[in-house]
């Protein structure tokens, strides 16, 4: 049985309950408990974290590794720890992108990344501190150098 | 703001859950030790407030995203 989320910006969707990523820590400052990934455009490296408690509320996301071939996400042995995720790899990365009136101007957040692991009654997800070296909050995604998380 | 004096070795409990423990005291430098339940994140001050603006500002994101000549390049 599919959710429905009447979203402010896309209005009504049907959301598969696969497909949605539990955060038990929430967003950092937003909160939220349940996300969902939305592809609203085939060909676009976005899609949208979409809260399906909060009508109002998504993000624009991307996977890092088509702009960052090298990028690393890095936990402190005490983050990982506190998470009970050690040594286990995430099954996908996103990171946040803040949307600007050009697309040439666009920044993500590799300091932050959302990391979702298998976890035991289905994926979940947290957004992460990384450590790498470079990985700065506001990072062009269109920079010439763009190696510049690549540690 | 609750103010509390104490020495290296000392702790502070916060409800149940979370236990301060002065580590080390060093120059203007303090070591603190957290220990906190899973569900509650433990964030330097300036990095938790960073990322909070950088998601408050990807959260105000129009629903229709600019889209432009640039292309990520190949994965």
């Amino acid at each position: 049985m599919s959710l429905t989320v009447e979203s402010t910006r896309f209005g009504t969707l049907e959301i598969e309950p696969e497909a949605v990523l539990s955060f038990p820590r929430g967003l950092i400052g937003l909160g939220g408990s349940r996300y969902a990934l939305l592809s609203t455009e085939p060909d676009s490296p976005f899609s949208w974290l979409h809260s399906v408690e909060d009508p109002g509320l998504a993000l624009p996301v991307t996977r890092p590794w088509g702009f960052f071939p090298g990028y690393e996400v890095l936990l402190s042995d005490a983050e990982a720890a506190s998470l009970g995720i050690s040594g286990e790899a995430p099954t996908d990365v996103w990171v946040t992108v803040r949307a600007t009136e050009r697309v040439e101007d666009f920044t993500v957040n590799l300091r932050a990344p959302i990391i979702v692991i298998a976890g035991a009654t289905g994926p979940e997800a947290f957004q992460v501190i990384n450590d790498a070296p470079g990985a700065d909050v506001r990072v062009p995604l269109f920079a010439a150098g763009a190696d510049v998380a690549a540690a | 703001m609750l103010s509390i004096t104490r020495r290296v070795g000392e702790r502070i409990v916060i409800g149940d859950d979370i236990v301060l423990h002065v580590q080390e005291v060093s120059g203007s430098t303090v070591r603190i030790g957290i220990e906190a339940p899973k569900a509650m994140p433990v964030y330097r001050e300036e990095i938790w407030a960073a990322v909070k603006e950088e998601n408050a500002a990807a959260a105000s994101a129009a629903k229709d995203l600019p889209s432009g000549p640039l292309k990520p390049p190949a994965s």
